[in-house]
């Protein structure tokens, strides 16, 4: 039996509606029916899965819950193409099928002692909050130093794991910044596009802080451009990028950029990285 | 100990039926299509069938990885029951070809991920080698490296000089279905491999371009428009290519169950790349088309230690229905890279 091939049996739990109905997006959280499959299925804040909706496909999607949660995980989707939409039909006790976990994973262990800013927009908070959750845990807290993030999302009912957010605000040493792309009534935080707000709203100049950013592709490249000018080295410039990843192994060919296969060497990748790789993503 | 034995032609039936007590004989075979006749490999019953006379139309790759291949249940999770233990024997694979299967080694064999329906199948297969007396219609293998009249991975390698075959046997465990034929000259082979060598050497073409071409200056070279101009994305060069193995998964529905296959797929196409979102990062056949050349002379030797992910068979050249040619591709390649490496240096 090729054991990366066939998918394992996973059962969602729990389902919750994120966004309003402009941004169809809900978390779904799988846990692993057979026992010995659970014990073994470790995985690392930046990987990914391919979820199989059986008799319909595949696609990759990337870690959203921590690792230090072991007994589930969460992934958060957004209806676009039949994948998704048959994902988002499903209901809690529904059977779906989980490879991986694939890819390599954020620098938990490098960057342990550093601060940390988290830039994230729309869905792409989902991969960074498997990091942001695996920091602020208890256990970890105090391994890492000061964590400043600026969430931004296109409008408050766009906004996901609104949950979390008193727990990350209340953490230590930690502070938490929303922006939303335009003004709207009874909205108290900042308002405008985060590369525009990076300066203003977060103390950058802090030594020794690494950078990780994620959101649609052009977010990340003013974003990238914005902390270059800042004098950031592109090394501590942190994203995870997404292709159509399907074998996760490296082999089937879709996902490569340049001779890097992004389900294998990737996602996650750093501007140092990124900036010796052919422009072609 | 090598041994060297030939056979009169009328003898490899004999030779072949003894083999068959041991595998299962895969061979080059005239395949009638309409009009039209092929060279093909298959099993084969009937040896009088098998025709070395020229460069097989289609390459053996896929008995190491077929077309169209069953994993498994989707849902029970139960695999397919792997390639048999049966053994094959693929008789007369040219060194084009068996180069090509060399290529394909280090990427299903990696250690993160052994690709256990390849492996099993290359441990059930054993190649009889075959040199090729003169250049087939657009191969240029000679000017890749590789040697159109030796492949020291083979326990066996063949030589067809119009009359009889001789057969370079260096596996002791293969020798004894030998026994029974006379021993060959090796000065004779020598001589005649000589007289094949110096008719490969009139015809070869000077392939100079650096291996692996630079990524990032060859990926933002302007000539990918040229060379892709006349381009029908149609991908025919990768299903004859003995290298490519870009591959893509399909399900089919059986009662309760669902089969999950593997199907080999193709860079040339659009939606290959395409995104749920709509987003594709190949949107373009220039895109494509340079990813299909930039594989295969760049990232892959860059990841696979400097081996180009081509053998030169030259069957993309043959078949493509608008005439690119991968020689002027990378003779192409070859000046502007030159160009390039000059204009760097004199600035």
């Amino acid at each position: 039996m090729d054991k990366y091939l066939l998918p394992h049996k996973g059962e969602i739990v729990k389902i919750t509606q994120e966004t309003g109905s402009n941004l169809n997006i809900k978390t779904f959280r799988v846990r692993l029916i057979e026992e010995e499959a659970r014990k073994k299925f470790k995985f690392l804040p930046g990987q990914f899965v391919e979820l199989t909706v059986f008799g319909v496909g595949e696609a990759p999607f990337g870690f959203a819950s921590s690792p230090t949660q072991e007994e589930y995980f969460d992934i958060s989707i957004k209806e676009t193409g039949l994948v998704t939409e048959a994902i988002h039909n499903m209901e809690e006790g529904d059977q779906i099928g989980v490879r991986g976990p694939f890819g390599n994973n954020f620098p938990y262990e490098e960057i342990k002692g550093k601060n940390l800013v988290f830039l994230a927009g729309g869905i792409g908070l989902a991969p960074l909050r498997s990091l942001i959750n695996f920091v602020l845990d208890e256990k970890n807290r105090d391994q890492y130093g000061r964590v400043q993030m600026l969430l931004a999302f296109r409008s408050p009912e766009d906004m996901l794991y609104k949950y979390d957010f008193s727990n990350w605000e209340n953490s230590p040493n930690t502070t938490v910044k929303y922006t939303i792309d335009e003004e709207c009534e009874g909205w108290v935080h900042c308002v405008g596009y985060p590369h525009e707000l990076l300066n203003e709203e977060l103390d950058l100049k802090e030594p020794d802080t690494v950078f990780f950013t994620c959101g649609p592709p052009i977010m990340i490249r003013f974003i990238t451009e914005e902390l270059r000018n800042s004098g950031i080295d592109p090394a501590n410039i942190i994203t995870t990028l997404e292709m159509k990843m399907s074998c996760g192994l490296g082999k089937c060919g879709r996902c490569n950029i340049g001779r890097h296969y992004v389900c294998k060497d990737g996602p996650v990748f750093d501007l140092k990285q990124m900036e010796q790789m052919p422009a072609e993503f | 100990m090598a041994v060297l034995k030939v056979l009169q032609k009328d003898e490899l039936g004999k030779l072949l039926e003894e083999l068959k007590r041991e595998f299962q004989i895969v061979a080059p075979v005239i395949r009638k299509y309409g009009k039209k006749e092929r060279v093909e490999y298959h099993q084969v019953e009937d040896f009088s069938e098998i025709h070395l006379n020229r460069q097989p139309d289609t390459p053996p790759k896929k008995y190491f990885l077929p077309q169209n291949e069953r994993l498994g249940e989707e849902k029970s999770g139960e695999p397919v029951v792997e390639p048999g233990d049966r053994k094959t024997l693929i008789f007369g694979v040219r060194s084009c070809d068996l180069k090509a299967i060399d290529i394909l080694k280090p990427v299903f064999l990696d250690d993160d991920f052994t690709d256990t329906f390849f492996q099993k199948r290359l441990e059930n297969t054993v190649m009889f080698g075959l040199g090729c007396s003169e250049r087939q219609d657009n191969c240029f293998c000679d000017s890749l490296g590789i040697n159109p009249l030796e492949d020291e991975n083979v326990p066996v390698y063949m030589y067809d000089d119009g009359e009889k075959i001789w057969f370079h046997v260096t596996d002791s465990e293969l020798e004894k279905f030998f026994t029974d034929f006379p021993d060959g000259d090796p000065e004779e082979l020598e001589k005649m491999k000589k007289v094949w060598q110096e008719e490969f050497e009139k015809s070869a073409i000077e392939i100079g371009v650096p291996i692996p071409f630079p990524e990032l200056v060859a990926f933002n070279a302007p000539f990918w428009k040229e060379v892709a101009a006349n381009c029908l994305g149609c991908g025919i060069c990768t299903y004859y290519c003995p290298t490519c193995f870009c591959f893509g998964f399909f399900w089919e529905k059986r009662e309760e169950e669902i089969d999950k296959w593997r199907t080999w797929d193709s860079c040339m196409f659009p939606l290959f790349t395409k995104h749920g979102s709509g987003h594709n990062p190949r949107e373009t056949q220039e895109q494509r088309t340079r990813q299909r050349i930039m594989h295969k002379f760049s990232y892959h030797p860059n990841n696979f230690d400097g081996v180009p992910a081509c053998s030169a068979c030259g069957r993309c050249i043959s078949h493509c229905p608008v005439n690119i040619d991968l020689r002027v591709i990378l003779k192409t390649a070859e000046k502007y890279l030159k160009d390039e490496e000059g204009v760097k240096s004199s600035g």
